[in-house]
């Protein structure tokens, strides 16, 4: 059977804990959103080593992500965190701006980068460019459609990163949307983004966690693996920031059985008990869209689309 | 010391290319139609972007061709096609986002003049940097940078530093920003065979602005903590800080507007341009108050075709039509 790679987003040790992660082969650790997240393993580098250290010991490989927006005045911190994840042994650093992946080539590549779901990959000049700045992985902009992807892939020597679970990135900025008041001195600060809040208007559900727009309905790609499969890919992301452990966990549980039938070349068929998992955890539906060429809150499949059809 | 800076002013058909240039405008961007970050209407096929490049050159103005959408890989060829044909035909100054794009045209053809567009969202000095190792000798800044930032990069980046002074802020990050496909997101291909990925702003330029629908904000039990506000996506004026920027060494501000009309860009230009140069001509006594009832006037004729469009393309959005892929 070929291998595949499995990936966690898990912003602090509160998400940490709690998270039954052993259907993942690896954790990408710290929220790209917010410095201020509470806990976030990419501001608070002290705790860096002994997750890093866990991780591997359980035989897994660590990430560290970085902010997705820094500002002139966050590039200090930035600097200091490219030196603690190395030093941390950390596998790789997720990046999604462009000054970081250039800090990082600064600083002697001290270890690989990732590029994420932020850093605009749509064309595999692009990503030959991040992979001569340093990156042996990318995550293509959302927009992007499976069969660009596998070009992105093979043209621009890059390995490619799925996201197959979870919510879509849509945006990001630097404002926190839940707020009033400036970060610093709005008592609701940092508690805010760790409550559950949806945008809705019209037909549209969005997720809002402060800094980033989520979409509202959970990518989804369980019934499609094969395919994936097919087409050469074997780096998949489960997005699990902002959701509960039971979320990451479960649904970690799903992927891992489905990949790994779908990797096994058996037959390959959504079971009841994966389907009941991906929708008891969807409170807003599922879709996949953008991945078939379509608006990214469609679902583009036939065993799932409908939350009433049985499987 | 207060220097010269370039007024950059928008040109959605050939006429508004036009009153730009006769308003007072040093340099005009259009969009190759398909590829800039607007839709087609407003955009220009080649013969017309090379006559628009003809009338800059007569009356000594610049004009720049905005490739600035994130295509797909399927369509290098393409835009590699494009430019050289546009090269061929004269044009030098090009606006692109990808960076890959950028190195392959500036290797193809290293006299071209590359400036790096506002969908790069350059936040900071080292994204400045990367982009001038791709090939750009200008950056744009992100809307909201601070001062402090634009002169670090006029100091250490060794580019040059363009700052949009009327324009819109976005809800999120200029560039980084999916929610319009989200909602609609078509492929439809030109006879050229370019994709203009209508509902994709990055991608082909037709944002339908759901940020300004009406949104309520729900908890997690279904409670409505908040109902019929937009998402903050407000027009950006920078009016007042333009005699900062000039002595910031800013070396072209720019004023966007290819979807208003020919007469409210010219009006705009006029404005711009006869701010710019009081100021220039006397810094020291320069006031802005005697400028805000004509500034006014504007960004009321502004606002007023503004909303008549969001209108109409978050009406767009709701038709929630689906074209399957072509390619």
């Amino acid at each position: 059977m070929q291998g595949f790679e499995l990936v966690a987003s898990v912003a602090s040790p509160g998400e940490f804990g709690g998270t039954d992660l052993s259907p993942y082969d690896a954790v990408c650790l710290g929220s790209p959103y917010c410095r201020r997240v509470e806990g976030n393993f990419a501001e608070a580098l002290d705790r860096l080593p002994e997750t890093v250290s866990l991780l591997h010991d359980a035989g897994k490989r660590a990430y560290v992500t970085t902010p997705a927006a820094p500002r002139e005045a966050d590039l200090p911190h930035v600097a200091r965190l490219v030196d603690a994840a190395a030093a941390a042994g950390a596998d790789a650093l997720e990046i999604h701006n462009m000054g970081v992946l250039r800090i990082l080539r600064e600083k002697g590549r001290p270890l690989p980068a990732h590029m994420g779901a932020y850093a605009n990959v749509y064309t595999h000049l692009a990503a030959g460019v991040m992979r001569d700045a340093g990156a042996v992985r990318v995550r293509p902009n959302a927009e992007v459609a499976l069969e660009e992807m596998g070009t992105i892939a093979r043209e621009g020597r890059v390995e490619v990163e799925l996201l197959i679970h979870g919510k879509i990135p849509l945006g990001v900025t630097d404002r926190c949307f839940l707020l009033d008041g400036p970060e610093e001195s709005d008592p609701k600060c940092p508690a805010a983004c760790r409550e559950e809040r949806w945008l809705t208007s019209r037909q549209w559900v969005l997720k809002t966690v402060g800094k980033g727009v989520l979409s509202g309905r959970d990518m989804c790609m369980l019934e499609h693996l094969p395919r994936l499969v097919r087409e050469g890919f074997r780096v998949f992301r489960v997005e699990g920031l902002y959701e509960n452990a039971a979320y990451r966990s479960e649904i970690g549980s799903v992927y891992r059985d489905a990949l790994s039938l779908a990797f096994a070349g058996e037959r390959y068929a959504v079971t009841p008990g994966w389907a009941a998992a991906v929708r008891r955890h969807a409170k807003r539906g599922l879709c996949n869209g953008y991945y078939f060429g379509t608006a990214g809150r469609k679902y583009v499949g036939t065993v799932l689309q409908n939350p009433n059809s049985g499987v | 010391m207060t220097a010269m800076a370039e007024l950059l002013a928008s040109g959605g058909s050939m006429e508004m290319v036009k009153a730009a240039f006769d308003n007072g405008a040093d340099a005009v961007y259009v969009g190759a139609k398909g590829w800039s970050r607007r839709r087609a209407e407003y955009e220009m096929d080649d013969a017309r972007i090379a006559e628009a490049a003809g009338y800059a050159r007569s009356v000594g103005g610049i004009l720049r061709v905005a490739f600035n959408t994130l295509p797909s890989s399927f369509e290098v060829p393409l835009f590699l096609a494009k430019t050289d044909g546009l090269y061929e035909a004269g044009v030098r100054d090009f606006i692109l986002t990808d960076p890959g794009l950028m190195m392959a045209l500036k290797n193809r053809h290293p006299d071209t003049v590359l400036h790096a567009s506002v969908g790069c969202t350059i936040i900071n000095v080292q994204d400045a940097l990367f982009y001038r190792e791709a090939g750009a000798s200008q950056v744009v800044a992100e809307c909201r940078m601070d001062k402090a930032t634009m002169r670090r990069i006029k100091e250490e980046a060794g580019v040059g530093l363009e700052v949009l002074v009327h324009a819109t802020t976005c809800y999120t990050l200029l560039g980084r920003c999916t929610m319009s496909s989200y909602t609609r997101y078509e492929h439809r291909l030109d006879a050229e065979g370019k994709d203009h990925f209508p509902g994709s702003p990055n991608r082909g330029g037709l944002c339908y602005r759901i940020c300004l629908s009406d949104w309520d904000r729900v908890g997690a039990r279904g409670e409505v903590e908040e109902s019929g506000f937009v998402l903050p996506n407000t027009a950006y004026f920078r009016a007042d800080d333009i005699p900062d920027l000039l002595d910031l060494g800013v070396d072209t501000i720019k004023i966007q507007g290819r979807e208003y009309s020919v007469p409210l860009v010219g009006e705009m230009v006029r404005f711009y341009r006869d701010l710019i140069d009081a100021c220039l001509r006397d810094r020291a006594g320069f006031r802005m108050e005697p400028w805000k009832d004509r500034m006014a006037r504007i960004v009321a004729g502004r606002d007023a075709e503004r909303r008549e469009k969001t209108a109409g393309l978050i009406s767009e959005s709701l038709a929630d039509a689906d074209t399957p892929k072509t390619h």
